[in-house]
């Protein structure tokens, strides 16, 4: 299409690039400037400079938030990926029923998380909770689940994988669905084995795509809210406090605008770098233009 | 013979795999209607009772006596659909200058919108709203679920548009469409599927939100995922109750998902697939 | 090297039957081209002796044995796929030798079979690149090296030029066939393309519609077509198929004129025919010199030759079998103009005649 000066498609994006600078834009600059004030609302705003920031680096609250995430994160990537893998290799098979068979898959991504998240609360409960009594039926003794500070991380990632690992298998299918026919014909040809054939044919024409998933699985990851809210509230105590529910308290419960917004940013920086690392990695493994 | 054994053994196995990934899945809500329908005294037996006997209405009766339940589902139900009205209005017109612009820095910004947590958009908000006098308001509310509906509406329909083919609206340009008309007539109507399936996630997404309503909304004007989590605060750990209102909040979605699961499928994968 | 044999095939797609029972011989070291128009059957022909369908019905041996019950590796088979079907991400090397790894060969083994593979082919240089680098005639080389490397007893081709340019396809032809003359691989070549078939085979097998309809060499097929399919389909530009009937020695053309019968010829009187006249065939004689009178419509002037397209001159009349014209292909320049009158002579010998209801030579 031609484009004359100004492109007459700028009017097209005019009326959300106002929305989105009034909800984002403008929140983010805000939010920048507030880090650098002392701020409890319903007291003035003392500039502080970059003290929030130093301040953060030595509380050992916030660094403990950082190390949860990490390890929730890393957790709640890994798993789907390899779980929503499989599942797509799976579901790539023709069999009975595989159309509605994959809806009741997908059920769990599309649920609200708080209802979800209200269920999984009572089946993790130890005396009264299914999870327990799964267990005994298994010959283990019960576990505390969310109430053992060793396991609430555990148990929260397990939500995490129940609920997210439809969404990378789509994307996985939607990759596998993609991928020409005939290397696999030529490789069944030359006699590979299906082991063969997954090991050095499949999974490498797939790890665009897989990586794809894992961009978007560590960004919803670090994300997670709700369900952690819901469920153990940050606990039990701080241990499985994320930064997200770290800074929900300082915001909304201690009313430190101005620490919380230094918490925002710090964050951001993360979830950017983070990004990044795996933007490169998924450059790296593509082998089309 | 040996060769047909084994094509049975791998079916034998695809199915147990396709068990395996499938029974977590449903479990849950199975569970959940399970907790839902069972009087008090079976939810509070140990070991749990899977199937009611007799299955019983009563949890979804205190549920609603509990609180002006209809209120809540009034309240989810313009909220969501305000902010995914605006965001179609908003969006659209939007995705479709995006694609024909190519203007993949634009989309950049919105994916950063992805990309950091509510949260961060609340504190500003919400300082603002409070200068503002509308905390509690249902416009507020409306207002930040305008950050979840109107990125992901613009990510899909830009994808959906940018699989268009150009032809179509070069001869239009060539007998005289002026953009506008272009657009109206020729791109929107074509691009129907993925507007709809933009339009059904966002209200998804936005009915589903918690943190937004959680932070911003009065006690009236409260949507249906704060109203239970409220529930679960305020009351003693009733099962039933909590299960019924959990189930009432999370139905719609779930109806929803499996009426379009096909077309979701769809406009996720292209979504996620295309450039992440 | 090995020949193969493929002795009452059947094939069905569900309802569809697709290959209606096959029977064709292949000698050891033989060049062999399947050829037909599209949906005849020879791309399902081609992966059922490949393994990559099975045959509803029928045997394929491959040398002496029996293979119908063997996975596509143990039959001795290697296959260059329309698309080329290289693995993507990997490099030319690896794709070459793919097939050697997972069978366990060792490294230097491998090495050493692709760099010979990749010296013949004139690949040396593009090893390490990935597909998506090479050109589609390098594509394509890569292809034909991957097969070539675990040294089959058949080359199977599954028509491996259509995705190239014209110019390019000719000369992957001669490279195809120069190739074949150094290894003397038994191979067999599918192709919609007739050129390609006349300029690459030792034998030639046309199908039409899931059978057979002749076999043999280029000379017999383009000498003596057996039916007016093959006729039509073996040549280029097409053989003019027309209608006529017998009167004692002459073939009356409803076109308009006549043709001289060889002596030889057995038809009844009066009989309804299809007479078969290869263009380049055709002399171009004065407008009052026995034979087909016509009126010149369309000169097409090619450097080396000219193609003539003419019509009745009774525009009224039926005419061929099909088409209202008649191409004469001349080497000569000839001073004719459209629009002016010409007469069509052929030697009688040169004549194809085939039954007008059974399409059957005569």
């Amino acid at each position: 299409m031609s484009l004359r000066k100004t492109s007459p498609f700028l009017w097209f994006i005019l009326p959300a690039v106002l929305v989105i600078t009034a909800v984002i834009v403008f929140p983010w600059a805000f939010t920048l400037w507030m880090s650098l004030f002392e701020w409890k609302i319903g007291h003035k705003a003392v500039f502080a400079g970059l003290g929030n920031y130093t301040e953060l680096m030595g509380n050992r609250r916030f660094l403990e938030s950082v190390a949860h995430t990490l390890i929730f994160t890393a957790l709640a990537v890994a798993a789907p990926l390899v779980l929503g893998t499989a599942a797509a290799l799976v579901f790539n098979q023709k069999f009975f029923m595989r159309g509605f068979l994959r809806g009741a898959f997908v059920l769990p991504m599309m649920a609200t998380p708080v209802a979800i998240a209200l269920i999984w609360t009572m089946m993790f409960h130890p005396q009264q909770g299914v999870l327990n009594y799964l267990l005994s039926l298994l010959g283990v003794g019960p576990s505390e689940w969310v109430y053992s500070p060793r396991l609430a991380i555990a148990c929260l990632v397990m939500v995490d994988v129940w609920q997210w690992t439809p969404l990378v298998m789509l994307i996985v299918l939607g990759g596998l669905a993609s991928l020409p026919a005939d290397p696999f014909e030529a490789a069944h040809m030359e006699g590979a084995s299906r082991w063969q054939t997954l090991r050095y044919v499949t999974l490498p024409l797939l790890m665009p795509f897989i990586m794809v998933a894992a961009v978007v699985r560590l960004i919803d990851a670090l994300k997670t809210f709700d369900t952690i809210y819901v469920i153990t509230q940050g606990g039990p105590g701080t241990a499985s406090e994320t930064i997200n529910l770290y800074l929900y308290l300082q915001a909304f419960s201690f009313y430190q605008i101005g620490k919380a917004s230094a918490v925002v940013v710090v964050f951001f920086v993360l979830v950017v770098a983070l990004s990044y690392l795996l933007f490169w990695l998924r450059e790296k493994s593509k082998y089309y233009e | 013979m040996n060769a047909k054994l084994k094509k049975l053994a791998d079916r034998a196995l695809l199915g147990l795999c396709v068990l395996l990934l499938v029974s977590p899945a449903i479990s849950v809500f199975l569970w959940m209607l399970s907790l839902a329908f069972k009087n008090d005294v079976d939810n509070l037996a140990y070991p749990p009772v899977f199937i009611p006997h007799p299955p019983t209405f009563n949890n979804f009766k205190v549920v609603f006596a509990s609180g002006p339940f209809f209120q809540y589902l009034i309240n989810s139900l313009v909220v969501s659909g305000c902010a995914t009205l605006t965001a179609l209005l908003v969006g659209v017109p939007a995705g479709y200058g995006i694609a024909r612009m190519k203007a993949r820095k634009l989309m950049m910004t919105i994916l950063i919108a992805r990309m950091t947590p509510a949260i961060s958009f609340l504190i500003p908000l919400f300082t603002l709203f409070q200068l503002l006098g509308l905390t509690g308001t249902l416009t507020a509310v409306v207002i930040t679920h305008l950050v979840i509906t109107v990125p992901i509406t613009v990510y899909i329909v830009a994808g959906y548009f940018e699989t268009l083919p150009h032809e179509l609206e070069e001869a239009a340009y060539v007998d005289g469409c002026s953009p506008w008309q272009r657009f109206r007539y020729i791109a929107l109507p074509l691009a129907r599927p993925g507007i709809t399936v933009a339009a059904i996630l966002a209200f998804i997404f936005s009915w589903n939100n918690f943190i937004f309503g959680a932070v911003l909304a009065g006690r009236e004007t409260r949507t249906l995922p704060v109203a239970i989590y409220n529930v679960l605060t305020f009351e003693q750990i009733a099962w039933g109750p909590l299960a019924a209102a959990a189930l009432l909040v999370t139905l719609p979605v779930l109806l929803l998902t499996l009426f379009i699961q096909k077309e979701i499928v769809g406009g996720l994968t292209a979504g996620g697939v295309k450039g992440g | 090297m090995a020949a193969v044999t493929l002795s009452g095939i059947e094939k069905s797609f569900g309802p569809t039957h697709v290959i209606k029972g096959v029977d064709i011989t292949i000698a050891d070291g033989e060049f062999a081209v399947f050829v037909g128009p599209s949906g005849c059957g020879k791309s399902t022909l081609l992966r059922i002796i490949a393994g990559l369908d099975d045959p509803s019905g029928g045997n394929i041996r491959i040398g002496e044995q029996v293979v119908n019950d063997l996975p596509p590796k143990e039959r001795g088979v290697s296959m260059v796929f329309q698309t080329y079907a290289l693995y993507p991400h990997m490099t030319v090397e690896a794709n070459m030798g793919f097939g050697l790894m997972i069978a366990g060969e060792s490294q230097t083994t491998i090495a050493g079979k692709v760099a010979a593979a990749a010296r013949m082919l004139g690949l040396g240089e593009l090893l390490a690149r990935l597909p998506r680098q090479l050109s589609g005639g390098q594509r394509q080389r890569v292809a034909m090296g991957r097969a070539m490397v675990r040294d089959p007893q058949v080359f199977l081709f599954d028509e491996p030029l259509s995705n190239l340019d014209a110019k390019l396809r000719v000369q992957m032809r001669t490279e195809i066939r120069s190739l074949h003359q150094r290894l003397k691989t038994t191979s067999i070549y599918v192709t919609h393309d007739q050129i390609e078939a006349m300029t690459m085979a030792d034998r030639i097998v046309v199908l039409r519609d899931g059978r057979v309809e002749q076999m043999g060499s280029p000379a017999e097929l383009y000498d003596r077509p057996c039916n007016t399919f093959v006729a039509g389909f073996i040549g280029s530009p097409a053989m003019n198929l027309i209608a006529a009937h017998v009167d004692l020695t002459w073939a009356i053309v409803d076109f308009g004129g006549e043709v001289g019968l060889a002596d030889d010829l057995r038809t009844a009187p009066g009989q309804r025919l299809t007479l078969g006249l290869r263009p380049e065939h055709l002399r171009v004689l004065p407008a009052d010199a026995p034979g087909i009178p016509c009126v010149v419509e369309v000169l097409e002037f090619s450097g080396a030759d000219t193609l003539i397209s003419c019509a009745p001159l009774d525009a009224g009349k039926a005419t061929a079998v099909g088409s209202n014209q008649i191409q004469a292909l001349v080497h000569d320049r000839l001073a004719v103009k459209v629009g002016e009158r010409i007469s069509l002579g052929i030697a009688p010998e040169l004549v194809h005649v085939f039954d007008a209801a059974s399409g059957e030579r005569l």
